[in-house]
């Protein structure tokens, strides 16, 4: 009975991500033939072509969220499955998640600017060349301050959701199935890793998805407003731009349709 | 009464139990007599599955739970410090009203259990699941689609799977909430012959609503109500000569 709805939803899933793809492609197109780009940017940081600056946005990413998403699931079993609700552990990392995931993405985005880049005086680490500068060979150089900006701003906006989705998906496992193990005998460790695990798994995929969608919007946002207002000094726009704003559509997509695999028993038989 | 002592397997004494603060249990003392089934009877939200649940330590995982008394299971407490509650969980299974199989083959099912105790010989696996479906009377309705989820099941197949399941880690006593509360009467008349069967093994405690079935398979039981258990003895006794009123009303259909 599930197979061939599985089937319909792999389906659907794919002519959106066609579409999708097809009307980024289009976007692209017309993004290029206003030349914004090509404007007035200075030969020397115009010679580096977008794939090259891609591939180091994503070798960027990638290490870093699955980190903090590998962090925030675990903090969510913690959270979830060994603190009491009255814990005031729990309580505690439940309103800041409340809170954090309440703020819009984009001004986590405006504070890693802000903060991390100008006061921190990352920014000017950032701009300068490392051969030649007082900066070379230390820590700061562009990929290490970029690594430490960007995990601290991905702490802020992408661990809450993480948490969030996870508690979610974690509660989504009916108590009696949780209970039927248990009273097989079965130790929480092979409750959690036998039963829960496999049953919340999609959820909790999609949950990641969707933190990670919240960055890259986030993300598409910022790089679009620099580059409109900076015309001058833009490398790589609008692939970077298409790439961030390709990702979050795409993880968005990837969590709703993730959301919906799961059904639950319960459902089932009925 | 000293040899009835002696084969008592679990020992209720001066149980109270409360969620919150509602109290649900009051002071609740009985014996359960090993190879007898034990019938728990009285209309619903009396306490029963509160009971059932205290007996294998399920309640562990209800929020603001807390209770007085003691429970000693073979002579030992079961809520003292240091105790390994999936060890006393493994002793006494538990099948709820609705059955809940795992979402995995009819065959993973029943090897859980094993599994979980650290079985992962197939052959050995392979007896163990034809044996407790063989007990269930199921092995011949699902021996060719054991590699299936029990979806296709009928509910009355899935609770007997999911006793099988509870069966298969051999467990001393086993604890039924209201087995059939979602079965029709033909699936209820082959778990209440099954329950039968199985006292050669096991010992049963048999929680229901339905007084008639209480007094057609169990040798003990106990009347809750409101929390209370108003009167704890032999079956026969219970349903002829019941010494309270409130019991005689109960079986005799006049409350509840």
């Amino acid at each position: 009975m599930t197979r061939p709805k599985l089937r319909k939803k792999i389906i659907l899933l794919s002519i959106t991500v066609i579409i999708e793809i097809v009307a980024l492609i289009f976007f692209w197109n017309a993004l290029k033939k206003t030349d914004v780009t090509n404007g007035q940017a200075s030969p020397a940081l115009g010679t580096s072509g977008g794939l090259p600056n891609l591939l180091g946005d994503l070798n960027l990413i990638l290490p870093i969220s699955f980190l903090v998403i590998l962090l925030g699931i675990a903090c969510a079993f913690y959270v979830e499955e060994w603190l009491s609700a009255t814990n005031w552990v729990r309580r505690f990392i439940e309103s800041q998640v409340a809170f954090l995931t309440g703020i819009p993405s984009l001004l986590y985005g405006l504070l890693a600017v802000a903060v991390f880049f100008g006061y921190a005086g990352v920014f000017k680490a950032t701009l300068q060349n490392a051969e030649g500068s007082a900066l070379a060979g230390t820590p700061f150089q562009r990929n290490t301050a970029l690594f430490y900006t960007e995990t601290l701003i991905f702490i802020l906006t992408v661990m809450p959701v993480a948490i969030k989705t996870t508690q979610t998906a974690l509660r989504s496992v009916e108590t009696p199935i949780r209970e039927s193990a248990y009273a097989l005998g079965a130790t929480q460790w092979q409750v959690l890793t036998k039963q829960v695990v496999p049953r919340a798994f999609p959820r909790m995929l999609a949950g990641g998805c969707r933190a990670m969608a919240r960055a890259f919007a986030a993300a598409a946002l910022l790089v679009g407003i620099y580059a409109w207002s900076h015309t001058m000094e833009l490398r790589g726009f609008p692939d970077r731009f298409m790439l961030f704003l390709g990702g979050a559509l795409l993880l968005s997509n990837a969590s709703s349709f993730l959301t919906e695999i799961y059904v639950p028993a319960s459902t089932q038989h009925n | 009464m000293q040899t009835e002592k002696e084969q008592s397997i679990l020992s209720i004494r001066d149980l109270s139990v409360w969620y919150g603060d509602n109290q649900i249990l009051k002071s609740l003392s009985f014996e359960v007599q090993q190879g007898q089934v034990t019938a728990l009877i009285g209309p619903t939200n009396c306490g029963k599955s509160a009971l059932v649940r205290c007996l294998n330590r399920l309640n562990d995982f209800t929020p603001d739970f807390r209770f007085t008394g003691e429970i000693l299971f073979k002579g030992s407490d079961m809520y003292a410090e240091k105790t390994d509650t999936a060890a006393i969980r493994k002793q006494i299974g538990m099948v709820f009203r609705k059955p809940r199989p795992f979402q995995c083959s009819i065959y993973e099912n029943v090897a859980y259990g094993a599994r979980i105790s650290g079985i992962s010989q197939s052959s050995q696996l392979d007896d163990i699941v034809q044996k407790n479906l063989q007990k269930t009377c199921l092995w011949d309705e699902v021996e060719s689609i054991l590699d299936e989820t029990p979806e296709q099941l009928s509910t009355g197949q899935q609770q007997l799977l999911c006793i099988a399941r509870a069966l298969a880690v051999e467990p001393d006593i086993l604890i039924l909430d209201e087995p059939c509360g979602e079965l029709d009467p033909i699936e209820t008349v082959k778990i209440e012959t099954l329950v039968r069967d199985l006292t050669k093994d096991y010992t049963l405690i048999f929680a229901t609503n339905k007084r008639r079935q209480a007094a057609r398979i169990s040798d003990a039981a106990g009347f809750l109500y409101c929390g209370e258990l108003i009167e704890f003895g032999m079956t026969e006794r219970i349903f002829t000569n019941p010494q309270d009123t409130k019991t005689e009303q109960y079986v005799t259909g006049k409350l509840g």
